[in-house]
């Protein structure tokens, strides 16, 4: 009982961190420009199906996730540039709702291109072998995927601490005309930023799809966890946000684990539910 | 131009809107031959789209009260009915009323605890999404209620001696469709003239004052939290009424009617492709919608590819909706002056 407690823990803990990604590059973007991306799932599993696609010229998967990254990359690069520039022409409400849908429109017109395209599931492969310690046994690719994304958001940290450009990205976010006042070009930190975002639900993605392979169709799924988990860490906590993704991934785990894979999704949702009521004016 | 239900041009909105009842009524015997039962399916889709689009306007046209959970109301209309039947042997037609009560009590307390929590229009939308992907998952994954991804055998919702009548002047194979669209056309025809009524009265007034400024309404003593409250059960009761209808169009009642992608993202581009605020805008939208998936078909399934990416271009370009946006384009450009050079060379000879 406790063996198998501490493994779902391990697993929860390792989804929890994919899904703190998932709704860091939501956050990012939404504290940065109102725009809450809902393409964000499409980019996930636009970058794992590239990044499997693509093993098959540069033989290694590490090699392989590399170029599913940066493709998702040039990806938010063209849509910020294509797309978001237009948005952005609009102000205060009228941009959040003109960016839902255009993203909305997005993400719909992208998993259905790649779901005509490639109808298989699309895992990025790894030897993963269990671990026994004691008890209790641990899958490698849990590892693997802990290490990873605490590597990456340590880094996104990091950037946003240290970094020039990350302080410029946190004036920003508080206050968008004292930026312009300190010589900061907003909508260029929204570009880096987006890309950014872009490259982690990229790397999310490709982390999953280690354990559970993914379909074009499961893009939307994806959408919805990183929305529910920047809702419940507060759409502009970037701290706040991760927490909730690690919070919710164990959540989500251990239900689905005791009780089962529907009624955990219907839990999933539920706390999302109880934060919008609780806190509505988080996210306006 | 988008407060035309507001008066204005009211001789000539009401003309228009009785030539769109005219071709609306007619359009069975012009579309539908003999046998042509797919095309009786695509007439109705067509007014229970619009019924659907309708809603959305009241709710969110009205009061920025952004309903994303359109198909789940549907669904908790289709499934109480087909449930209820099943289990207490009576008649669908004594359910239905209940059915959209319910989901009209649904709609009634989202609003209610959204307004009252003051939640803006993104927090509703998100908010509405949960529930209908929860409900998404409830439909599939509760078998012992739903009938999972199989769903229920559904068809109680005919009208007998309207079938006889147009089995007869008809073909057998589409009189019973005919006569549901009738009956649906006649529920339009209602919903619309109410909806103008309602428009044409305090309520009209009092929903544009909550769209302008939501708190200097409340200081001139507009209860707002009642007005929104009134639009989203009239809209949620609307999509639980026709909901049944829709699975009924289908035969079936399955999760898979009642998804995001399949009912609320159409009814949005119907909505803002006819124009939001307008009464006869979300019945063309839909008609055109349906008419545009049609003549995708050869598209295949790259057809959901071709609706998302129009859902950009109308957000980014034609916000305020493209008939409207024409009928403005085309007073601009002096589209009138020139029929009107017309019709008097025509008639001069």
């Amino acid at each position: 009982m406790i063996s198998s407690f501490v493994q779902v823990s391990i697993d929860g803990f390792a989804r929890g961190l994919i899904l703190a990604m998932l709704g860091a590059a939501i956050t990012l973007v939404f504290g940065l420009g109102s725009i809450l991306n809902i393409a964000i799932g499409a980019f996930t599993v636009f970058a794992v199906i590239v990044a499997v696609w693509s093993t098959t010229v540069v033989v290694h998967p590490f090699a392989g996730a590399i170029v599913g990254i940066a493709a998702v990359a040039l990806l938010s690069l063209v849509v910020d540039q294509v797309m978001l520039s237009s948005v952005y022409r609009s102000e205060g409400e009228e941009r959040i709702t003109v960016g839902i849908f255009t993203t909305l429109g997005l993400e719909i017109m992208l998993a259905s291109m790649l779901a005509v395209m490639f109808t298989a599931s699309y895992g990025v492969s790894h030897d993963s072998f269990l671990l026994h310690v004691g008890d209790v046994r641990i899958r490698s690719s849990s590892l693997l995927i802990i290490a990873v994304a605490s590597a990456v958001l340590g880094v996104l940290f990091l950037f946003l601490r240290n970094t020039y450009l990350g302080k410029a990205t946190r004036t920003v976010f508080q206050d968008e005309i004292g930026a312009q006042l300190c010589g900061i070009n907003p909508r260029r930190i929204r570009t880096l930023i987006f890309v950014l975002s872009g490259i982690l639900a990229g790397i999310a993605g490709i982390l999953w799809s280690v354990q559970a392979p993914m379909r074009p169709g499961d893009a939307f799924t994806f959408t919805v966890f990183a929305i529910i988990v920047s809702i419940v860490g507060g759409v502009r906590n970037i701290r706040g946000t991760i927490a909730a993704g690690v919070l919710l991934g164990l959540v989500w785990t251990y239900a689905n684990f005791w009780i089962g894979s529907w009624i955990a999704m219907v839990i999933l949702f539920s706390v999302a539910i109880v934060v919008l009521i609780l806190r509505p004016e988080e996210i306006s | 131009m988008t407060e035309a239900i507001a008066g204005g041009h009211e001789r000539a909105s009401s003309l228009w809107l009785a030539a769109v009842f005219g071709i609306l009524a007619v359009a069975p015997f012009i579309i539908v031959g003999p046998g042509a039962t797919f095309r009786a399916r695509l007439l109705l889709t067509v007014l229970i789209f619009a019924c659907f689009a309708i809603a959305l306007d009241i709710v969110f046209g009205q009061t920025d009260q952004l309903f994303l959970f359109l198909g789940a109301l549907a669904g908790v209309g289709a499934y109480s009915v087909a449930g209820v039947t099943d289990w207490m042997g009576i008649s669908p037609w004594i359910v239905l009323p209940f059915a959209a009560l319910l989901a009209g009590l649904i709609g009634l307390t989202v609003s209610y605890v959204a307004s009252r929590r003051r939640m803006t229009i993104i927090v509703i939308a998100i908010l509405t999404l949960s529930l209908q992907l929860v409900s998404e998952v409830v439909f599939d994954s509760w078998i012992s209620l739903t009938g999972g991804t199989t769903g229920i055998f559904f068809d109680g919702l005919e009208i007998p001696f309207l079938i006889g009548l147009f089995d007869s002047i008809f073909d057998p194979r589409v009189g019973g469709r005919i006569a549901t669209y009738y009956f649906l056309l006649f529920g339009l025809v209602i919903i619309v003239l109410l909806y103008r009524h309602m428009m044409r009265s305090k309520y009209g007034l009092a929903y544009r004052a909550i769209r302008q400024d939501e708190i200097a309404a409340e200081s001139v003593g507009i209860n707002v939290i009642k007005y929104k409250v009134i639009a989203g059960f009239s809209a949620a009761f609307i999509v639980g009424a026709v909901g049944p209808f829709y699975a009924q169009s289908e035969a079936v009642v399955t999760p898979s009617l009642f998804t995001f992608v399949r009912v609320d993202v159409i009814v949005l581009i119907m909505l803002v492709l006819g124009g939001m605020r307008t009464l006869t805008g979300p019945i063309i939208g839909a008609a055109f919608v349906v008419y545009l998936n049609e003549l995708l078909r050869f598209a295949e399934r790259w057809t959901t590819a071709i609706f998302g990416f129009l859902l950009i271009i109308l957000f980014l370009y034609f916000r305020e909706g493209v008939i409207p946006k024409g009928r403005e384009l085309w007073y601009e450009r002096g589209g009138q002056a020139l029929m009107r050079n017309l019709r008097m060379r025509l008639s001069g000879g």
